[in-house]
C-alpha cells in the first residue's frame, strides 16, 4: 500500500504525532497498565478526508504509529477526520460508533477500551516541572497549575450544567435529552405497532379476497 | 601485462582492490562525528528517512534482521524494540570505527541481548543461506565496490519471501531541486565538514559518490537481475532519497 502524500511529509506528521501523545501517556502513568492489556492489537484509522491511513501499535511503552503495516489489523475503521474527532472526543464512544459516520471492521472492545485510555489520560505535570526547575519551585508551580486545571474543569462543567438547564428549562428552546430519548422510544413502538397492524390488515384483506371467491 | 579492474572512487577511477581502504579512511575519520553530521547535513530529516524504511520493512516480533552498513545503530536500536527478547538483530558493517561507534552507543543506551555486532563486508555476508526476515542497507549501498555482488550476498542470506531494503540517495526528480541540491553538496557540504569533523575531503567524497550511484529505475532493475522480485521505490524529499524493496522469492 503507497501512501498519497510524499512519505518524507506523511512520516514526519507521524512521527511528531506519536512524540506528542507518547510524551503525554509518559506523564500518565494509569495509562500504561491500560495499554499493556492492549499490547498485540493493531488499530486501523482510514482517514478519507484527507486521505490518511494511521496505525496504531499500543504497548506497555505506549503507543506506537505507523503509515503502513502489512499485517492483521484488529479494528478498522474508515471515516473523516471530523468524525474520528468526534469520536475522539466522545463520552459515550459505543453510541458514537454506532450512530456516527464511521464504518467499522473487526473487534470493537480493544477499540472501545483504546479510546477510554486516552479520553481518560490525567497529566501529572509535577515530575516535568520539578526536574526542570527543582523540587520546591517545581512542586510550587506544578500545584499552582493543579489547581487553574481543577478550577478550570470545575467551571467548565458547571458553564455546560447551567447553558443545557437554561436551554432545556428557562428558554424552552430544545427539550431534556432523556424526553427525547422517550419521544424517539415512544415513535419507533408506534412504528412497530403500525407495521404490525398493517401486516394484520393485509392478512384479513387477503383472507377476505380468498372466501370472496 | 594484464589490465587491472576499475571501479570509481566519488569521480576518480580506482582500481577495485584498492577501494574499500579507500572508503574505510573516509569512515575512520567522520565515525566520531557521523551522528552529528548526519544531522547537521540533514536537517535531522534522515531520522524520517530511516523511520519510513522500519514502517516499510515490516518487521514484526520474533523476526530477525540484518542490517549492513549499519553505522551508528539507529536502525538497529529501532528494530531491537519491534523485534522484542525473542528476535534477533544484527548490526554489521565493514568499519570497525563505525561499528565501535555503534555498539558504544547502542550499549549505552542499554540495548542489548537481542543485537549482535558482527563487522563484515556486504559483498561476502558470513551469514548462512535463508537466515534473516529481512535485510536494510541504510546510505551503505554507494560505498560497496560491487554492488551486484552484494545484492546477491543479500538475496542468500534473506529467507524466502524476506524484504531487503535500500535506503540511498538518488537523482531529485525535479530539475530546480537538483540544482540547489548540487549547489548544497558541492560548496556547503565540504565547507561543513571541515568546520566539524575538519576533513571536507570525506564529503567532497560523499557528494560524489551519491553522484555516481545508480539512479532509482537502475538500481531497480539490478535488483530485479539480482533475483529479488516486486521490486518497487518510494521517493522521499523529491527524490533526494530513495527506499528501494525487494523480496526473495
Amino acid at each position: 500500500m503507497t501512501t498519497t502524500i510524499d512519505p518524507t511529509l506523511h512520516t514526519a506528521m507521524l512521527a511528531a504525532l506519536e512524540a506528542g501523545l507518547n510524551r503525554g501517556l509518559n506523564l500518565s502513568p494509569q495509562s500504561k497498565p491500560g495499554l499493556a492489556r492492549l499490547e498485540d492489537s493493531v488499530f486501523a484509522l482510514h482517514c478519507t478526508a484527507p486521505n490518511l491511513n494511521i496505525y496504531l501499535h499500543p504497548s506497555a511503552q505506549g503507543i506506537r504509529l505507523t503509515g503502513i503495516h502489512h499485517g492483521p489489523v484488529t479494528t478498522s475503521i474508515r471515516g473523516e477526520a471530523a468524525d474520528f474527532t468526534e469520536l475522539a472526543m466522545s463520552r459515550d464512544p459505543t453510541a458514537t460508533l454506532i450512530n456516527g459516520g464511521l464504518e467499522l471492521e473487526g473487534d470493537s472492545a480493544p477499540l472501545i477500551a483504546l479510546q477510554q485510555v486516552l479520553a481518560t489520560l490525567d497529566i501529572d505535570w509535577e515530575a516535568p516541572l520539578v526536574s526542570a526547575l527543582g523540587d520546591i519551585a517545581g512542586h510550587q508551580l506544578a500545584q499552582t497549575l493543579r489547581r487553574g486545571f481543577s478550577w478550570s474543569k470545575q467551571a467548565s462543567a458547571g458553564l455546560t450544567r447551567q447553558l443545557e438547564e437554561f436551554i432545556h428549562e428557562e428558554a424552552r428552546v430544545s427539550p431534556p435529552r432523556l424526553e427525547v430519548e422517550d419521544f424517539y422510544r415512544d415513535l419507533q413502538d408506534l412504528g412497530l405497532r403500525v407495521d404490525r397492524l398493517q401486516s394484520r390488515a393485509e392478512r384479513l384483506r387477503a383472507r377476505l379476497q380468498k372466501t370472496r371467491s | 601485462m594484464s589490465e587491472k579492474e576499475t571501479t570509481h572512487f566519488g569521480y576518480q577511477e580506482v582500481e577495485k582492490d584498492a577501494k574499500a581502504g579507500m572508503v574505510a579512511d573516509v569512515f575512520h575519520s567522520v565515525a566520531a562525528r557521523y551522528d552529528l553530521m548526519n544531522d547537521l547535513m540533514s536537517g535531522g530529516i534522515h531520522r524520517i528517512w530511516k523511520r519510513f524504511t522500519i514502517e516499510l520493512s515490516g518487521v514484526r516480533k520474533k523476526h530477525s534482521v540484518l542490517d549492513i552498513a549499519g553505522g551508528t545503530g539507529d536502525l538497529a536500536a529501532r528494530f531491537a524494540e519491534i523485534v522484542g527478547p525473542e528476535g534477533r538483530v544484527v548490526l554489521a558493517d565493514i568499519n570497525d570505527s563505525m561499528l565501535q561507534v555503534g555498539r558504544d552507543k547502542l550499549l549505552d543506551k542499554g540495548r542489548q541481548g537481542n543485537i549482535e555486532f558482527v563487522q563484515a563486508d556486504a559483498q561476502f555476508l558470513p551469514f548462512p543461506d535463508d537466515s534473516f526476515d529481512c535485510v536494510t542497507i541504510a546510505f551503505g549501498l554507494r560505498n560497496v565496490t560491487d554492488i551486484n555482488l552484494a545484492l546477491h550476498s543479500m538475496l542468500r542470506v534473506l529467507k524466502p519471501g524476506g524484504r531487503l531494503l535500500v535506503l540511498e540517495f538518488s537523482k531529485p526528480q525535479n530539475a530546480l531541486l537538483s540544482k540547489a541540491y548540487d549547489t548544497y553538496s558541492f560548496r556547503v557540504l565540504p565547507v561543513m565538514g571541515r568546520l566539524v569533523t575538519n576533513d571536507s575531503e570525506s564529503y567532497q567524497y560523499l557528494a560524489e559518490s551519491i553522484r555516481k550511484h545508480p539512479d532509482q529505475g537502475t538500481l531497480q532493475g539490478m535488483m530485479e537481475d539480482a533475483g529479488f522480485c516486486q521490486c518497487e521505490y518510494h521517493n522521499m524529499t523529491g527524490g533526494v532519497v530513495a527506499l528501494h524493496r525487494g523480496i526473495k522469492a
